[in-house]
């Protein structure tokens, strides 16, 4: 009997949804090969969110509370991540695959000297490993992979699995910490465009993404409209987040996010490789774009061969009517 | 920076590297500049480089291990196109199977980075293997000229002199025009849009289905039905494990029949037995590139002047006479040529137009101008509406006629030809055909 | 100021490539610099410009790979760059972050520096991981996914994009960065620059000349085959007139894939 560990990320207090299908996944694999599911929260306020974790079925929560916490900065992370590792001694150490997890994923395999496999679409456990599934080529094709050894650190891409909740009564495991402030020596001085209360697009249920042929007031002002009629986030191609029209964060593709949303809406996006790369999984793609040769048509299910700023007006009167 | 370079070359195309390749065997020092990303990275015209020179090149480049190169010709056809039928004529040798090849299919991206490479190791051999370099994703923007001589290039806000400049940049020839050898004005009814498709097959049931044998490879022109109606012709070549499928028509034609290269391509792709020859392949790769029609009315005036050659394409040395498009082979050798002429040039220590006019009577000497004089009236029938309308349609006609056997009595083949004559074109203009025919081979 | 920048030359992700029996099989065996390699080089060479005048200013190379790697190094000193190291692997091709890493943590061991700079992952695999290994490995402190850099005396300031938005982070030298390609567009080489190119130094090591152990160039993660993606097929395209085709789309949004 091993021991699944799943880190649960927060952000903007509230867990990232991904984290709960990591966590939904191993819980199903811990019946299954009869191991134990555990979840690790490591935050300022760790124990807020303990209740809604143990719905997810985790057999034993582990957490690490210190006001340190409240940023993401990487050296009391990693101090942290390695005294739960040390406690829980997992097979598998499994999390979702966030900027905060890309941050640290390398450093932590590297002190632990674990096998380490990041952003994959999917993976199961073998008898002296795991079999993971990765996108790679911008995502054109996928890779095979084994991590072989007692302890393996994996990222999982959002959106690979489904987030269900299985009640448990798991018991809760506070781990002391402290770190001396001299063992932290990169500052954060600030943060820049904080998300707030926005949706994570990772997370989006419905993205309208606006690519170059929308940056101009009125095309923005089109893409805005729509995102509201639909309660979409709204994210960008990176001709967009370049030129400074959208936040970067907005950016979906192989540098960006990689987001599965039920609906993508693709406003004069072209469809390069490194922006599909971010976006293909989702439900149900429609694109916007006036070159009826654009490669984004090659992925959309609802095609629309036209100029946006004369589609989207009727589009989203439409979209109106619908909705009410 | 002030180094001066013995020669600049400007493209590395065919004959920018068949040239570099002879200027570095012969310890001179120089720059070939190429504006993609790598040679080969803009050229998308995969198809037989004819003739044996390339052995001249890079000697038993059959040996090679991983040559550029994908199969050798051993198998030729030319079809004639109508609505639904096909008629070739189709000839196999195996006394084309021993090297030194007299056609290889090439892949230009490949073909080019690799000869490329030849260059680059030719040069790290020669005297100058610091000084000489292949610079790529550099575009020359201009030829500097003084006292209407060439005396260097600029890039961006670069300069660099030299005793020479080979313009071999191919058939958007901006720079040709600049220095002044190439009018202006290129009417557009010379000009033609070359497209193509890389059609992948599972190599097995490639070689089965085209009957390969080894690296034994096969060509196919086409004329008639394969462009619709537009001036024109179609071509198919096989790979290792890919075909290159694809077109050229005229520019003009296309545009007043209303009609893309696309829309073309597509029309081309599902005739009956085109679409046999196709099936199961997945396309990989599509390109589009002008290339011009060969006539001979739109080669520059001269080729040369004090200080700067054209060739290859640049200097429009390309003919497309049906029975093969020829422009690499020709590039090449204008390319050895011209670098010849720049060795000599150096010896005598005079770059002027008196030296660099051996060029232009090297190449009249050699197979190159020879054939582009001689098939003019080929290329001129070739552009005709009766070679890529009437006699397909004639050809397939008879042959529908001829191969029928529908238990009636059968007639005569004469009589089935003249009928087919009458249904397609008046006796006068055949014999006006024939006539021109005749003349041009 | 000292940068080195590991680079690390990977195939070109826009060349066709096709799968036979689980095997990667490549049209051409075309390859580039790591495009978020090319923007840590672009960003070394600002920085060490801006500094210029104070103190020597050096961008230096480092690249683990195959002979043919060399084309790859040529471009970083094309661009810029005032040296090279190439760490030939020679047939071995199929090390993991993790290996890289610890071949690079040995090949910096006995250097000075003030910044190590990575790219935020490779452009093939899209790992993410040998940039803080290695900071690990040589116990420095780091930031992943800059997309800004400034020198601030000998602190680095790093923009990097978080989960909560773009933090600023301010890490003493010596550091380690990995950069995002956002952050600045890379130079193309000058033809002088391709020029000099050639005369700057190169120093190429093998392998063996590093202090390491067997065991540290042994994988624990294998690539064991490749796989088409499930072909996404294309669906409807529609075209016409726009109020129509508006219409007709969100009718089919709401009715048939029911996502409205
Ligand atoms: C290493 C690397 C990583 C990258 N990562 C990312 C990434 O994460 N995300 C990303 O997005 N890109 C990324 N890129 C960049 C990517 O290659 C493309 O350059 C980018 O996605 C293009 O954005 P676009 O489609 O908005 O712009 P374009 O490619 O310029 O397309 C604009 C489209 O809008 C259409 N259009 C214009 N006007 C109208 C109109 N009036 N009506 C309708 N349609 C119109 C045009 O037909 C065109 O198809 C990366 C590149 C590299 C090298
Ligand atoms: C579809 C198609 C099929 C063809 N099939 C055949 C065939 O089967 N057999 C055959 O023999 N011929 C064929 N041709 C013709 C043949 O491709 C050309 O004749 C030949 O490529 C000419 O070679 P070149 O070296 O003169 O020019 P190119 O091969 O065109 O090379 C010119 C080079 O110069 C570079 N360049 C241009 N301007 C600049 C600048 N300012 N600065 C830096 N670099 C520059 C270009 O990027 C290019 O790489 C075909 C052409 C087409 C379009
Ligand atoms: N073989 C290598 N040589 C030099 N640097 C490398 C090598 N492999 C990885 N790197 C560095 O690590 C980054 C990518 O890490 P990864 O995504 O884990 O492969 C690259 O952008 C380089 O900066």
């Amino acid at each position: 009997m091993s021991t699944l560990l799943t880190h649960i990320a927060i952000s903007d207090g509230t867990i990232k949804r991904s984290s709960l299908e990591v966590l939904s996944y191993l819980r199903q694999q811990a019946d299954t090969h009869g191991h134990d599911a555990e979840a690790v929260i490591i935050d300022a306020a760790a124990s807020d969110f303990v209740e809604q974790v143990r719905q997810y079925g985790a057999s034993k929560i582990y957490t690490v509370e210190d006001p340190v916490f409240k940023n993401h900065i990487n050296t009391p992370l990693l101090k942290a991540l390695a005294l739960v590792m040390d406690k829980a001694d997992p097979y598998l150490f499994a999390f979702a695959s966030t900027e905060g997890t890309k941050d640290i994923l390398g450093a932590l395999a590297a002190n632990q000297d674990a096998a380490v496999l990041s952003d994959v679409s999917a993976f199961e456990l073998t008898g002296d490993g795991i079999k993971a599934t990765r996108p790679v080529m911008a995502a054109k094709i996928l890779s095979e992979n084994e991590a072989r050894g007692d302890k393996i650190l994996i990222s999982v891409r959002s959106g690979s699995y489904e987030a269900n909740p299985k009640g448990a009564d798991g018991e809760v495991v506070n781990i002391d910490f402290s770190i001396d402030e001299n063992e932290i020596q990169a500052t954060l001085r600030e943060i820049i465009g904080a998300s707030g209360d926005k949706v994570d697009l990772s997370e989006a249920e419905t993205i309208v993404a606006a690519g170059r042929g929308t940056r101009d007031e009125e095309g923005q002002r089109l893409v805005t409209e729509l995102a509201s009629v639909l309660n979409a986030s709204i994210g960008a191609s990176r001709a967009l987040t370049e030129a400074g029209i959208l936040d970067p964060s907005l950016q979906i593709g192989q540098t960006g996010k990689v987001v599965s949303p039920r609906l993508y809406i693709a406003v004069g996006i072209s469809g390069a490789i490194q922006h599909v790369a971010g976006m293909a999984s989702s439900k149900v793609i429609v694109a916007i774009n006036k070159d009826p040769e654009a490669p984004i048509f090659d992925i959309a299910d609802y095609g629309i061969v036209g100029d946006l700023y004369k589609v989207l007006p009727p589009f989203i009167e439409e979209l109106k009517n619908i909705k009410r | 920076m002030d180094e001066k370079f013995d020669c600049i070359i400007v493209g590395a195309g065919i004959a920018g590297l068949a040239a570099a390749m002879i200027l570095a065997r012969n310890n001179m020092k120089f720059l070939l500049i190429e504006k993609g990303d790598f040679a080969g990275a803009k050229n998308v015209s995969g198809g037989v480089l004819w003739g044996t020179d390339l052995a001249r090149l890079v000697p038993e480049y059959w040996k090679e291990k991983d040559g550029g190169w994908e199969r050798f010709i051993n198998h030729r056809r030319l079809t004639f196109m109508d609505e639904q039928s096909t008629f070739s004529l189709d000839f196999k040798s195996s006394h084309f199977d021993e090297p030194p090849y007299s056609g290889v299919v090439v892949l230009r991206s490949k073909f080019d980075r690799w000869l490329a490479e030849k260059v680059q190791e030719a040069i790290d051999e020669s005297d100058y293997a610091m000084e000489s370099f292949i610079a790529t994703n550099i575009k020359v923007d201009e030829v500097l000229m003084e006292d209407n001589k060439a005396m260097g290039i600029r890039t961006g806000d670069e300069e660099f002199h030299t005793d020479s400049v080979i313009i071999a940049e191919g058939v958007n020839n901006l720079l040709s025009r600049q220095v002044g050898l190439q009018d202006d004005y290129v009417p557009a009814d010379h000009m033609l849009t070359g497209i193509k498709e890389v059609i992948r097959f599972d190599q097995k049931v490639l070689e089965d289905r085209f009957q390969l044998d080894g690296l034994s490879g096969m060509s196919n022109e086409f004329v008639g039905y394969a462009t619709d109606g537009v001036e024109g012709g179609g071509f198919l070549y096989t790979n290792r494990d890919t075909i290159s499928l694809g077109l050229v028509a005229g520019i003009k034609d296309m545009r007043e029949k209303e009609k893309s290269p696309h829309d073309i391509l597509n029309h081309f792709k599902e005739h009956p037995v085109i679409r046999d020859t196709i099936k199961g392949g997945e396309v990989v790769e599509y390109s589009a590139h002008v290339v011009s029609s060969g006539d001979k009315r739109v080669m520059p005036r001269q080729l040369y002047k004090d200080g700067v050659l054209l060739c290859g394409e640049a200097a429009n040395l390309l003919i497309n006479a049906g029975k093969a498009i020829q422009g690499m082979d020709f590039a090449l050798r204008s390319g050895i040529i011209g670098a010849e002429t720049i060795i000599k040039a150096k010896e005598q220590g005079d770059f002027s137009s008196r030296t660099l006019q051996e060029y232009r009577q090297a190449l009249d000497d050699s197979y190159v101008m020879k054939d582009i004089n001689n098939f003019q009236d080929a290329v001129h029938m070739l552009h005709s509406p009766e070679m890529y309308r009437d006699i397909p349609n004639l050809v397939c006609d008879f042959g529908r006629t001829f191969f029928t056997i529908d238990n009636q009595p059968t007639q005569k083949s004469r009589k089935l030809f003249s009928a087919s004559v009458k249904k397609h074109s008046s006796y006068w203009d055949l014999i006006k055909i024939g006539f021109k025919g005749a003349k041009s081979l | 100021m000292k940068f080195y920048i590991c680079i690390k030359q990977v195939p070109d992700i826009n060349a066709p490539v096709q799968i036979k029996n689980g095997d990667l099989i490549r049209d051409t065996d075309r390859t580039v610099l790591n495009a978020y390699d090319a923007s840590a080089v672009e960003e070394a060479l600002v920085l060490t410009e801006k500094n210029e005048g104070e103190e020597d200013g050096e961008v230096e190379v480092v690249l683990v790979g195959p002979d043919n790697a060399s084309e790859t190094i040529r471009k970083a000193l094309a661009m810029g760059a005032d040296k090279a190291t190439h760490i030939r692997t020679d047939g071995n091709t199929d090390y993991d972050s993790s290996v890289y890493a610890k071949i690079l943590a040995s090949f910096f061991k006995d250097k000075e520096y003030d910044v190590i700079s990575c790219g935020k992952q490779s452009q093939d695999t899209d790992a993410g991981l040998t940039g803080s290994m290695l900071a690990e490995y040589l116990d420095l402190p780091y930031a992943t996914n800059a997309v800004g850099l400034q020198m601030e005396g000998n602190q680095l300031i790093v923009t990097r994009q978080g989960d909560a938005g773009r933090e600023v982070i301010a890490l003493p030298g010596p550091c380690l960065v990995t950069c995002s390609n956002d952050m600045n567009e890379p130079r193309i080489p000058s033809l002088k620059g391709i020029m000099q190119s050639k005369r700057k130094p190169v120093e190429t090591i093998g392998l063996e000349t590093l202090e390491m152990e067997e065991a540290d160039l042994q994988t624990q993660t294998t690539v064991t085959g490749y796989r088409e993606k499930p072909e996404r097929e294309a669906g409807q395209k529609f075209e016409g007139d726009p109020e129509e085709l508006a219409h007709k789309v969100a009718k089919l949004l709401d009715e048939e894939a029911n996502v409205i």
